[in-house]
């Protein structure tokens, strides 16, 4: 006997719309995974090419509120590529600073969204507290507790100043104990660990042959960060450091993106306490001749990759980009069979889905 | 607040790009915002929902499966439209993929503007529907201004919230309306002048226009009440006049350079008077003029 079971699109335990249709057998096994999609499609890829390069900087913002400084940010380096320019250091490490303090941030409601799956409320409230001390700063820095509009063509928007340098210093110092905590917490928490220890896992052979990247590829053992195999910005200089870890499951997952957390904290200590001096954008706005390029950086959920294509005019011809999620999401379907049904949208947040960048 | 029913609310995403969706989580988990002073339940099924909560500008792909959905709520029920998105579908307006926004398919009963709201917008939207669901279930007259219920929220000085308009420093030269994302600006000449309207609810609260206005004269404030009825939702605009002045020499209708902008262009010279009292046409004649005399 197989029984048909459907999840979506409206669910409460997701956050944004998918519809899954899953068969399972008696045990409540998944014995088939059917994902439908499409239900944030807003047609962003023609959107982009009606819209001014200005305008644009905000409009891929919008492609996805998690992962929004990635996006402007890949889109700057392109234009930059075609325009042949150089950007300021004290740009290029403002821009890291934006960067990963949105890293910290959205790694972090990942995790308290695995904390409110396994019905563990005290950690999820603690998990969102500790992630409001990013957003406060946020708000507080760039003016929007989600979208932080830092990137502008040849520079970035903002700008710090010693009063701002030590109010990041001093949330970084109340934030580390509290990360300390929930890592602790999340690894070894009784809780946490019947419920993610050994569940959708992802083998190594399977990681490599569907191209997963981003903390789901490092959950397998597999380090492909663009910030370590081709640094952009200042990362070359700061070397993060990734967490790699063998197991392949939810846990796994859920720790490397919390050891991802620890080093957006030092290097973004690192960078406020070396800030370069001089201009945070360059004076003249670029002429942005006909031309093509194609960057990649590492967003939260792994590699994003721009392409973009431009005749000399005000407007983009095509511009694509290839999300995290759009490899990661394949996994799914190895993660999902043989899992229990009750386990399925644990499984779906454990790669932490950005469906509004893939369907865009 | 005095109570008498249960608020059960229902979130659903139309298809937004997640940061309300987000933003509403924190509001709904994180004490600072008030949200469980007012007794509201998070609903597992749409069945049960009194409130519904939603985001999004309504893609193509949804608005079935939404029409669908919410035929099975029973009323009386209150929608809160939470988002620019839902509100006129903001940024992604010109897509051929949207279907929005909401209010085509659903009655709107408070709407919040803002890219995403912050979480104590969202609170006090919630807050006014659920005043606004007891007026529905007691048959009462529906408030015609919502009085601010959450009065303790504060936003930090540097906070993007609504745009507005210095008129004594615009120059009326459309950057603002070039650079903007999603259409919010629209400058009009008029018989007296140039009317320079924003519509608040359009508006995806980037910071765009302060960022590349060449005078500052267009700036955001910190004002983060955006919390409407959907009556209001059309008529919250700023409208300025930028008026023509008389050029001195021909009589013709001219927009001079604002002292702003004039102090840009010459921050340590003296400021030629004809600047401001001749029209570009009648400056260049005398320029010429002065050339050859």
């Amino acid at each position: 006997m197989s029984e048909r079971v459907t999840i979506g699109p409206f669910h409460p335990e997701l956050e944004e719309s998918v519809y899954f249709k899953l068969s399972a057998n008696d045990d409540k096994v998944v014995t088939h995974v059917d994902l439908i999609n499409g239900f944030i499609h807003r047609g962003m890829e023609s959107l982009v090419t009606q819209k001014n390069f200005m305008q644009n900087l905000i409009l891929t913002e919008r492609v996805c509120s998690l992962c929004s400084n990635n996006h402007p940010f890949a889109y700057a380096l392109a234009v930059e590529k075609i325009a042949g320019v150089k950007v300021p250091r004290r740009a290029e490490a403002l821009r890291v600073v934006a960067d990963e303090v949105k890293r910290a941030a959205s790694n972090l409601f990942n995790l308290a969204m695995l904390a409110h799956l396994i019905h563990h409320h005290d950690l999820m409230k603690e998990t969102m507290e500790t992630r409001e001390l990013m957003q406060d700063l946020k708000e507080i820095i760039w003016g929007n507790r989600m979208d932080m509009s830092a990137n502008t063509l040849t520079g970035v928007k903002y700008d710090l100043d010693d009063e701002k340098i030590d109010l990041i210093l001093k949330t970084l110092e109340t934030f580390t104990p509290k990360l300390a905590s929930l890592t602790e917490q999340y690894e070894h928490d009784e809780k946490v660990v019947a419920r993610t220890v050994g569940i959708g896992v992802l083998p190594k052979a399977d990681a490599l042959r569907l191209g997963v990247t981003g903390p789901v590829a490092r959950g397998s053992g597999i380090n492909n960060d663009v910030r370590v195999k081709a640094p952009y910005a200042l990362y070359d200089e700061l070397k993060p450091k990734v967490t790699l870890r063998d197991a392949g499951d939810v846990h796994a997952r859920a720790m490397c993106r919390l050891g991802d957390i620890t080093e957006a904290v030092r290097m973004i200590k690192e960078v406020v306490k070396n800030l370069p001096e001089g201009e945070i954008a360059l004076a003249k706005r670029p002429h942005i001749p006909a031309g093509e390029a194609t960057v990649r950086v590492e967003a939260p959920r792994g590699e994003l990759i721009y392409y973009l294509k431009t005749d000399g005019t005000q407007k983009p011809v095509r511009m694509r980009w290839k999300v995290p999620t759009y490899t990661n999401w394949e996994a799914l379907k190895v993660m999902i069979l043989g899992s229990k049904v009750s386990d399925v949208t644990l499984i779906l947040n454990s790669i932490d889905p950005c469906i509004s960048c893939t369907e865009r | 607040m005095e109570q008498t029913v249960k608020p059960r609310l229902f979130r659903i995403n139309t298809g937004s790009c997640n940061g309300c969706d987000v933003e509403f989580v924190a509001t709904a988990f994180v004490p600072k915002f008030h949200l469980d002073q007012l007794g509201v339940e998070l609903v597992d099924r749409i069945e049960d929902a009194n409130i519904l909560v939603i985001t999004g500008p309504m893609t193509a792909r949804s608005q079935a499966f939404f029409e669908e959905a919410v035929s099975k709520v029973k009323p009386p029920y209150v929608v809160v439209g939470v988002g620019t998105c839902s509100v006129t579908t903001g940024i992604f307006r010109d897509s051929y993929a949207i279907y929005g926004p909401l209010d085509k398919y659903i009655d709107v009963d408070v709407n919040v503007a803002g890219c995403p709201p912050r979480p104590q917008a969202i609170a006090e939207a919630i807050a006014q529907g659920v005043k606004i669901l007891q007026s529905k279930l007691l048959d009462q007259p529906m408030p015609t201004k919502l009085e601010t219920i959450f009065t303790d929220f504060e936003a930090p000085e540097s906070y993007r919230g609504r745009i507005s308009l210095d008129a004594q420093k615009c120059t009326a030269c459309r950057t603002c309306e070039t650079v903007c994302p999603s259409g919010a600006i629209k400058i009009t000449k008029t018989l007296e002048g140039y009317e320079h309207t924003i519509w608040h609810n359009t508006c995806c609260f980037c910071g765009n226009c302060s960022y590349y206005c060449p005078t500052g004269a267009i700036f955001t404030t910190n004002d983060f009440h955006t919390i409407q009825r959907q009556e209001e939702k059309y008529t919250d605009t700023h409208v300025a006049l930028i008026p023509f002045h008389e050029c001195e020499d021909c009589g013709k209708n001219f927009i001079p350079a604002t002292e702003a902008l004039i102090h840009r262009s010459y921050p340590k010279e003296e400021v030629p008077e004809m600047l401001t009292k001749s029209c570009p046409e009648c400056r260049k004649r005398t320029t010429f003029e002065r050339c050859y005399r």
